[in-house]
């Protein structure tokens, strides 16, 4: 073999070298792109300094729950050991626990600890009697709206659907704003249509599915009327019909150029509504409760991430040490007052520095204790897929047959929850 | 002879393995599992074969045939006029003019730019609030501002014009490499017969462009068939499910549902449909150019 040759054989293996020789002590974190970016770089700072020889890499994956879901699953699928710690959207340890992906983290998270958190979103990393995943923060879906034009008007905050559509159709007849819209929620077709539809759906009584049954239910009446209010009213009379292709970022956005009266979102909207330097509406935006239907409760969902451990991570010690690192009281209460996100440790709703600087905390306390997680199943993905296609159908067509396709939807789903009643389950 | 031969073969080894390895073995990998029910999240229902049943499912699956159909609609829309617009970009590249070659350049860009990068830009373009297309049609009037990525028609226009802006130019290099291979003095001839510029347009270059054309077209029209990526970044498959394309669909299923089996399936007909489409279009670019790589 020729010299050349060989150097040439050598040298992949010679650059990448110093990859491996310093594997040990190297997390692989695979996260999203934050709207606070400072806080989680201080964060992972803050750990590095307190467990020198560990170093933190952070792979970023999309800011879209769905397509971050798909980023991680294919690192699952292929039992990759370089992810060691990531993030999940709490609707999907029930299915990488059954998968087998998710490592069981019984051993280091043990009940005791686990009480220390608020229950739904404990109960949403449990499955089968293991926990799959640390909460951090949680989510729950806010109504947002205009202090100033409410009040100019004479309005108080609504309290149901209606009353909300009837004030925002008053505020824009009377503001003689051609830029001004009523209603700006997420409504593109993707997960967080389901977060948006449900609350309309189980505001009216309805359900996405019957878990106990493993049967579809978009086809009851109470569904299909309350996605008919959503085409009819929110879409049809008070929103731009650009919210039909809204994530987050684009309907808050609307809301922050002081574009629109109303706005739905989580709790992080706060915080970048209220900036000056992010917002024309700083100090003009009020936050409540979500409105329900007349005579019915309202409905928040509830959403919120978690951090899991890789079953083929090659160090699940050292991933733990990080994850309850950045699940402890310290780290959840920087996340809390930096990163606008309401935290999953039930403490820190009574700590003082927290309430200071976020005394809507308090008042959301009672809709995160009371948010609605979407139900617990291997087969989500699946299901929200067979949703996702549903609602965006009726609601994004003026003249859609939402009965015809909510009786189609119910089919679909019952074969998918059907897979369930086969086999035995380990 | 025989010798030289075998050296060649020796050449050809590496890339033979290649594409034994990285191509053949995935599609024959896909086509095994097309034939098995396999879904990730339910690993005790394990890995049953289920024979024709995920194809027997797909046909008389709504969604796959609507999605099917989408795919076909846009094969049908933007190939041809991919190749048209790329063939009056070729004509007006091959004349000779100053600042020719920075043109050709320039025009090339579109193709370069990664789909991913391009799509996000036509996000924004088509967006409802600030978008380009909004500000050029309807200016200051903003109470007129169209959401094209929300309403379902729309939204397939959207994806098309994105996809003729960045692929019309690869249309245009393979008919230019066309253009220059017709021999000047063809065009001479007919300029001392007194031919007419569409004459010469109509006898001479249009005939002898036919295989670059046919080419160009062979390769838009795969290509189309796999529109992925502009959907993925532009609308996830929505409003209404009008974007959902046949490849989107068997993305979603296998990587986010995990139905590999099924999923597997889609791609195998995504694979027929280019395969069979291929071979047409190669028995009409005629035996000519087969031939010749047998003589």
């Amino acid at each position: 073999m020729s010299l050349s040759l060989s150097i040439a054989l050598l040298l992949p293996v010679l650059l990448l070298s110093p990859l491996f020789l310093g594997a040990e002590t190297q997390i692989r974190f695979v996260t999203w792109k934050s709207q606070f970016p400072k806080v989680w770089d201080q964060a992972i700072a803050d750990f590095e300094a307190a467990n020198p020889g560990i170093k933190v890499t952070r792979e970023i994956g999309p800011h879209s729950s769905t397509d971050f879901h798909d980023l991680v699953t294919q690192k699952l699928k292929n039992r990759d050991p370089e992810m060691d710690v990531f993030f999940m959207d709490v609707i999907w340890p029930a299915e990488f626990a059954a998968a087998g992906w998710a490592l069981p983290l019984d051993r280091y998270f043990p009940p005791a600890e686990r009480g220390k958190f608020l229950v739904a979103p404990i109960l949403a990393n449990t499955y089968r009697g293991q926990i799959y995943g640390v909460p951090l923060f949680i989510d729950a879906g806010m109504l947002y709206y205009r202090k100033d034009l409410l009040a100019q008007y004479g309005f108080s905050p609504p309290r149901t659907w209606p009353e909300l559509v009837a004030q925002a159709k008053a505020v824009l007849a009377k503001a003689n704003d051609p830029q001004l819209t009523g209603f700006s929620g997420q409504f593109k077709q993707y997960e967080g249509l389901i977060c948006n539809m449900m609350e309309y759906v189980l505001g009216n009584g309805g359900a996405l599915w019957d878990a106990d049954a493993l049967k579809g239910t978009l086809h009851r009446p109470e569904v299909v009327e309350a996605v008919r209010f959503v085409r009819d009213r929110i879409i049809g009379e008070i929103s731009p019909r650009g919210v039909l292709a809204y994530q987050e970022p684009e309907s808050l956005a609307l809301f922050a150029q002081g574009r629109a009266v109303f706005h739905r979102n989580w709790p992080y909207a706060w915080e970048i509504a209220n900036d000056p330097e992010r917002s024309r509406v700083a100090g003009k935006v009020g936050m409540t409760v979500l409105p329900a239907f007349p005579g019915g409760k309202s409905v928040s969902t509830l959403g919120g991430w978690q951090l899991g451990i890789s079953r083929f991570s090659r160090k699940p010690d050292l991933a733990w040490r990080f994850v309850s690192f950045m699940s402890s009281p310290r780290m959840q209460k920087q996340i809390a007052l930096y990163g606008g996100r309401a935290p999953a440790l039930r403490a820190l709703y009574r700590d003082a520095d927290i309430l200071k600087k976020r005394p809507e905390f308090e008042t959301q306390f009672d809709t995160f204790v009371n948010a609605v997680p979407r139900p617990r199943t291997p087969v989500y993905v699946p299901l929200s897929n067979i949703m996702q296609r549903f609602f965006s159908s009726a609601i994004a067509l003026r003249d859609s047959n939402i009965e015809s396709l909510a009786r189609s939807a119910s089919r679909d789903m019952d074969r998918v929850l059907d897979l369930l009643r086969e086999g035995t389950r380990p | 002879m025989k010798g030289a031969q075998r050296v060649a073969s020796y050449y050809v080894l590496p890339s033979l393995v290649f594409v034994l390895l990285f191509s053949l073995y995935p599609i024959f990998e896909s086509f095994r599992l097309s034939f098995y029910r396999l879904i990730l999240a339910l690993p005790w229902l394990g890995q049953r074969f289920v024979g024709w049943e995920n194809y027997g499912d797909l046909v008389t699956d709504p969604v796959a045939m609507q999605s099917l159909g989408t795919t076909l609609l846009f094969v049908a829309v933007t190939a041809p006029l991919e190749v048209v617009l790329g063939l009056s970009m070729a004509l007006v590249l091959n004349e000779s003019f100053r600042g020719r070659a920075l043109l050709r350049a320039i025009v090339l860009v579109p193709w370069a730019i990664p789909t991913v990068v391009s799509s996000q830009m036509w996000r924004f373009i088509f967006n409802d609030r600030y978008g380009l297309i909004n500000f050029f049609l309807f200016g200051e009037a903003t109470h007129l501002y169209l959401a094209p990525l929300a309403e379902p028609d729309l939204a397939v226009l959207a994806i098309m014009t994105a996809d003729i802006w960045k692929t019309s130019s690869f249309a245009a290099l393979i008919i230019l490499a066309g253009l220059q291979t017709i021999p000047d003095e063809l065009y001479e001839a007919a300029s001392i017969d007194g031919a007419s510029a569409w004459q010469k347009f109509h006898h001479i270059t249009l005939p002898l462009l036919k295989p670059a054309l046919l080419l160009a077209l062979l390769f838009r029209t795969i290509d189309a068939l796999r529109v992925f990526d502009l959907v993925f970044v532009m609308t996830q498959g929505g409003p209404a499910d009008a974007t959902n394309v046949l490849q989107f669909y068997g993305y979603k299923k296998t990587f986010a549902e995990g139905m590999i089996g099924y999923g597997s399936a889609i791609a195998v007909v995504v694979f027929f449909l280019s395969l069979v489409l291929s071979l047409l279009y190669i028995r009409l670019l005629g035996a000519r150019i087969l031939e010749r790589s047998e003589r």
